[in-house]
């Protein structure tokens, strides 16, 4: 009963990743369509669709420009379903295309005189979201040092905090480094001083639990956590972690859960596989940092319980807010870097997505999730989802029809975090991983005459061809990732799964070890047509790579991999096919 | 009480971060980190406790609190 609802599980993640697959054509606006003539059409014919376009649907064709006369491209007023009707109509007959006149915009960045530092919010495509949303009546708390009212915060609104470290109400940085991440939350932005931030109509609540030396108590935190949930915070940003598992925390968070609040935290600066506390908790969502790049930062955390990454710096690269400089207490624009600085990127945009109307925590989750950059090759989950974009995540929430699958908060609570291999490399990584699996069918079919189809035939099709490729989406906690991806790569992808990149060694990725497996084997009756199997399956995959991306070590991406690839994927066939004829007697 | 034997680094996070980067890679955090300790490249022998009631915005390492040293 339970292998049979894994198997429905799996079976319904893979069909929601593949009809979740949207291709890059079905984003972007117009108002406008183009219509693009044949260059053969008689002027006569094209004066005739022109009519009926202007009789038939009421539309004023024109010339897209004076240039436009010897290519006949013309534009009429319309969107998708005028569009769908022209593509049916007798005019597709007569026309190269008909297409959306998509409108590209120049957006307008803000007037604060150091913006042009700040790389992170170009990186998260801040300006196109300002023009959607700019987080009005979303309250953000910020549970770290405090949080000073510098000049570049004077016009941004503040809610009453509290100072758990002193027990008051006021809730002054004496460390910068609060007062850093409100800023890059909420910095006054247009306002001809210092620099911007991401959602700079949202409100702060300082939250106080970090002393001056930058280190604070797990019930201070947590108590922080319920304030905040109690005095209708929409977002949680902590910058903040360390320590282990408590159940007072866990608690906390998931008290402000049930009330919608969104929390967010950085998944610490050791660079080590798993996410620290509180980021790790399922409820809390984790954001890695990437430098001026968009590489991994350096120092950032990343694997298990990492949900998303955002800007952080490293590798040179620094966040600009303005700051106080504790020793002399004046304010600063200043640079810093850390997971810090990328999870309150992330709950800036939690603010802009929730000030558009999108509020339950599992719902943003999903908006920020599906609406990132993503990135082809992360086999450590450096990333998390992607990249986050402000600008994709607005339009997104926008929609306003994000359902949240009840498979993919099973996995996420049951700490199988982030499955990148489902949710979102989705059909990109899918794809191959079946054409290998179909493709090494397709090869035993052609030499069927010669082979018994039993497990040993069976089972060394899938080692050669994907091997048990859905695990290489498996981060656990605490456990190191190399053993899935070592389980999940068939036998030519073994030479880069511990290294966990995704060009091909030349050693695995040729006829040499079906060779070897073959001479083993050989006398072994159920070891042969494993071998033969496994031949079989080496040959699709070798294939199936060199048809869709030929890198391999030493040979680089282009066709002296391909070739390399083809000829090994022939001799493997050749192989398997020597094997079994030899055999056929028996069979 | 553990001891560790490493050397002393400032990590730049935030306004920094004092940190003992033990021989076998391991990082701890030094909060409020001993003033005699804070010098990059001091080779020390430190002797404390492990502290996982806390949490720091540097995100480095496990917090060791110090009660005594020697540096080597």
């Amino acid at each position: 009963m339970r292998k049979l609802l894994i198997l429905c599980l799996f079976c319904l993640g893979i069909g929601f990743a593949i009809s979740n697959f949207q291709g890059l054509a079905t984003t972007g606006e117009f108002d406008s369509l183009v219509i693009d003539f044949k260059e053969n059409i008689a002027s006569t014919e094209i004066d005739r669709q022109l009519q009926v376009l202007t009789g038939e649907y009421h539309l004023a064709p024109r010339l897209n420009s004076q240039f436009s006369q010897s290519e006949q491209t013309y534009t009429v007023k319309g969107d998708r379903a005028l569009l769908d009707k022209l593509r049916a109509s007798s005019l597709s007959q007569d026309v190269e295309a008909i297409e959306p006149n998509y409108i590209y915009r120049a957006t307008v960045a803000p007037n604060d005189p150091q913006y042009s530092k700040q790389w992170h919010l170009h990186n998260i495509h801040a300006e196109q979201a300002w023009e959607e949303n700019r987080g009005k009546g979303i309250t953000v708390a910020i549970i770290d040092t405090g949080v000073s009212q510098v000049p570049d915060l004077a016009q941004t609104e503040f809610v009453a905090g509290y100072d758990f470290v002193n027990n008051k109400v006021n809730a002054d940085d004496d460390n910068g480094h609060g007062t850093h991440v409100a800023g890059t939350v909420a910095q006054s932005t247009n306002n001809n001083y210092g620099v911007a931030g991401v959602a700079y109509e949202a409100k702060i609540m300082p939250l106080k639990v970090l002393s001056g030396s930058g280190g604070g108590t797990v019930s201070d935190i947590a108590e922080a956590i319920r304030f905040a949930a109690d005095n209708k915070a929409d977002v949680i940003n902590m910058s903040l972690g360390g320590g282990g598992e408590s159940q007072v925390m866990k608690d906390a968070i998931e008290y402000a859960y049930k009330k919608g609040v969104v929390i967010v935290a950085a998944a610490g600066n050791e660079n080590r596989d798993s996410a620290s506390y509180p980021a790790r908790y399922a409820r809390v969502i984790s954001v890695a940092a990437i430098d001026a790049q968009g590489e991994k930062a350096e120092f950032s955390n990343y694997g298990a319980g990492v949900d998303i990454s955002a800007p952080g710096g490293g590798n040179g690269s620094k966040i600009w807010q303005e700051t106080i400089d504790p020793s002399t207490n004046l304010p600063v624009i200043a640079g810093f870097q850390g997971t810090s600085m990328a999870a309150p990127h992330v709950a800036g945009v939690v603010a802009l997505i929730k000030s558009t109307g999108v509020t339950a925590p599992d719902e943003v989750l999903a908006v920020l999730q599906q609406s990132v950059r993503k990135i082809d090759t992360d086999p450590q989950n450096y990333y998390g989802a992607g990249h986050l974009d402000a600008a994709a995540a607005v339009k997104l929430a926008q929609k306003g029809k994000i359902t949240f699958n009840d498979f993919f908060r099973w996995l996420r609570d049951n700490g199988y975090l982030n499955l990148k291999f489902w949710i979102d490399g989705g059909a990109i990584a899918l794809l191959p991983k079946v054409a290998m699996v179909l493709g090494s069918y397709l090869l035993a079919f052609l030499i069927r005459n010669y082979l018994p189809f039993g497990l040993p035939l069976f089972s060394g099709l899938i080692a050669g061809s994907s091997g048990l490729f859905f695990l290489k989406g498996f981060y656990i906690f605490d456990l190191p990732q190399a053993p899935f991806r070592v389980l999940g790569s068939s036998i030519p992808e073994l030479g880069n799964a511990i290294s966990g990149n995704s060009i091909l060694n030349p050693l695995f990725a040729s006829v040499l070890i079906p060779v070897v497996l073959l001479v083993a084997c050989w006398s072994l009756p159920q070891g042969k047509w494993f071998a033969v199997g496994t031949s079989l399956g080496v040959a699709a995959c070798l294939f199936v790579s060199a048809a869709i991306s030929p890198s391999v070590w030493w040979l680089g991406d282009g066709g002296m991999a391909r070739g390399f690839l083809i000829v090994n994927g022939l001799l493997c066939f050749g192989l398997a096919r020597f094997a079994a004829r030899g055999d056929s007697q028996t069979v | 009480m553990i001891t560790v034997i490493g050397g002393i680094e400032h990590k730049g996070f935030g306004t920094g971060a004092w940190a003992l980067v033990a021989e076998d890679g391991t990082t701890y955090e030094l909060l409020d980190c001993p003033r005699d300790l804070r010098e990059v490249g001091l080779h020390v022998k430190v002797q404390g406790t492990l502290n996982d009631d806390v949490m720091t915005l540097a995100m480095i390492g496990k917090v060791l609190n110090v009660n005594s040293f020697e540096i080597l």
